[in-house]
Formats: C-alpha cells, structure tokens, sequence
C-alpha cells in the first residue's frame, strides 16, 4: 500500500470538508469525485475499496447517502469529533449560501425579467431530475433484467403503483416506502444469496 | 401561523423516509401544501436555488425552509437533514449480521423501486408548476437530453434555460 499521511487535525478535517461542500456543484457525481480524490488519491487516509465499503452502508441509511458518508469517513479520522466537523464543514458554508441565493431571490423575485428566466429553470430541473430517476432505475433494471423478464415488469408496475399511489391517492410517503420495503423483502428476495450486497451503488445524485 | 416543531417533524419525516436528496420532496409537498405553509411556486423555486447553489443536492431543503419560514426554518431544515445519516453509525454496527439475509436484499429493492417512483412523482410536481406550459416542457426534455449527453455540466444547462426563458416570456 502507498504511503498514508498522518490523520489531520480537527481544524484541517473541517477545512477540507468545507473545501468539498464549497466545490460541489451540480450534484451527487461532483461530490462524490472531490471526496474520492481527496481522500483516497491525494491523502491515502483511506482505499477505493474501503471507500466502496463505506458507501454500501450509506446506500442502506435513509436521508442524503453523502451526509452519511461524511459521517463514517468523519468517525474514521477523528472520531466523535471528526463527525462534528466533517459535518459542519460539508454543510455549514453550503447551506449559509444557499441561504445567501435565496434571501438574493427574494429581493429581486418580482422582477419580470426574473420571472421569466426562473420560467426557464425550473422546467429544466424537471428534466435534470428526470435524469437522477433515470440513473437510479439503471443498475435496478441490469440485476432485474438478469433474472427474469417477469422482474422486469414487477419493477416497472411497483414504481408506476408508488408514483401514483402518492400522486393521485396522496397516500402518505412514509407508507408508500415501508409498503415497498415489505412488498420487497417477500416478493423480491433472491433465492440465492449474493455474495454481497450493495449491487446498487451506482446511485449516487445527492 | 407555523408551528416550529411541527415543522421541523414534518421535514424530519420527509428525510427519514427517503433516500438520496430529492425524494423527501413527495412528503414535504404533501405536508406543507396541506398546512399551508408552502405555496407550488416554492418547490420549484427552492429545487431550482438547490442546483444553483454548491454543496450535495439534498440542500434543496435548505432554501425550502428559507423560502417558508426565514433563517430558523433554514435550521430546522438542516438539523432535519442531519440527523437521520447519523443512523448510519447504527448500520456500520450491524451491517456484518444482516447482509448475507435474502430478505435485506429484497427489502432494498423495494426501497430503490420506491424512490424510482417518488423521483417521477418530483419531476411531475416540477413540470405542474404555475408557468411552466408547452415551451417549458420543451425546456424540460432538453435539459434531461443534455444532461444525458453528459457533455454539458448541469450548471450550464440551468444557465442556458434561463437564457432561452428570459428570451421566451420576457
């Protein structure tokens, strides 16, 4: 293995996390890259298959999987104290400008010339995010498509059942996702186990 | 008027019931909506600011609970994030036990099918928001074209369908 540096200091953890908070832009993929090079290329605190490990396990939390990361790679450096401060410094200087963008909005919101191009951006981001629901469902298809074309179709017909369950019966979301991790656990459970799991961890547009 | 604890239990809710950045949107949109204290307009707003600005997508929620209810609903916000990837440390700690169960790996299917269908029904709350018509629409297919493409960064693509709106309904 190649020569690791020395764990950083508290200060130094926060300000490398502040570093990737403040340099992602546009998504999950651009996060995931800073941390990937910082952590593993540039300092060798940790290996890509750690790194992998790790991930898995954020895949299996609810919430942001990134935030998750920034936990178990804050515990690995310094331990309860790491966590504070990779947390704080991934999300503290990110969040004060998404503040800053949104107090900024607001000032100028009832310009017309605003308004207009807020027209443009906001169906974009329908697009964009109609991309992440496209990337997520890729690795989901693969294992499926592998099995069976009957999987396939289950897969399809349980993601149309939970779009429209929440959009036309407004069922509450809590119920929809507890219902497809039973539906799941009964219905879609391998016969034979895999090896490992975390077959899903190309996901990653937080 | 808006309840604080309410409030911070109904974004706590969403994030706990969801997985990766966007899809404790269905959940907020239901609540918030329901009460009052969040306008359509607002979730569009809030998703577009989210792009824009750095940090992991998840931070949407952030400008949400600005948008909504100033720097405190800002906080809340955050906190809410927080605290349900904190359970990771809980599944760092049992994941050896229950990863060889065949059940762990169907109840994860079903949660990835889940957030599939919870991503579509974002994208739906997206493009039905006041102002966006046909040409938004267009707007919408290629953005996900050029976004496909992976040829053009996503920051690019929002600046170049804010120009083409400016010029649109200016």
């Amino acid at each position: 293995m190649a020569l690791q540096e020395p764990y950083p200091s508290k200060w130094q953890l926060f300000r490398i996390w502040a570093g990737i908070g403040l340099q992602s832009f546009g998504g999950g993929a651009s996060t995931t890259f800073l941390i990937q090079r910082t952590f593993i290329e540039k300092h060798k605190w940790m290996t890509m298959e750690e790194f992998a490990y790790l991930w898995n396990l954020c895949i299996l939390t609810p919430g942001i999987n990134l935030v998750a990361l920034t936990v178990l790679i804050g515990r690995k450096l310094g331990g309860v104290w790491g966590i504070v401060l990779s947390l704080c410094g991934m999300l503290l200087p990110s969040a004060a400008i998404t503040c800053l963008l949104t107090a900024g909005f607001l000032s100028v919101e009832k310009l017309p010339a605003v308004q207009a191009v807020l027209r443009g951006v906001v169906p974009a981001t329908g697009g964009i995010m109609l991309l992440v629901a496209f990337n997520f469902v890729r690795p989901l298809i693969a294992r499926s498509y592998k099995v069976g074309m009957l999987y396939l179709l289950a897969d399809a017909v349980v993601i149309l059942a939970c779009a429209l369950a929440v959009i036309l019966l407004k069922v509450p979301v809590a119920v929809v996702v507890i219902g497809a991790v039973v539906l799941g656990a009964l219905f879609f459970s391998p016969r034979q186990v895999a090896p490992s799991l975390g077959q899903e961890g190309a996901k990653g547009n937080d | 008027m808006i309840n604080p604890l309410v409030y911070f239990l109904l974004f706590f809710k969403a994030s706990l019931f969801s997985s990766g950045g966007f899809s404790n949107l269905p959940s907020l949109h239901q609540d918030l909506i329901a009460n009052g204290w969040a306008t359509e307009a607002d979730f569009g707003q809030s998703i577009a600011i989210g792009q824009i600005s750095p940090g992991p997508n998840g931070l949407w929620v952030i400008s949400m609970g600005y948008l909504t209810y100033g720097v405190l609903g800002a906080s809340l916000a955050l906190i809410a994030i927080t605290l349900p990837a904190l359970l990771v440390l809980a599944i760092s700690a049992g994941y050896k036990r229950i990863e060889r169960h065949a059940w762990v790996q169907g109840a994860m299917h079903g949660v990835s099918l889940a957030v599939v269908g919870l991503l579509l029904t974002v994208v739906w709350t997206i493009l039905r928001q006041p102002g966006v018509d046909w040409k938004g629409l267009l707007i919408a297919a290629g953005a996900f074209g050029l976004a496909l493409s992976r040829r053009v960064n996503l920051l690019v693509i929002l600046a170049l369908a804010g120009v083409v709106g400016y010029f649109l309904y200016r």
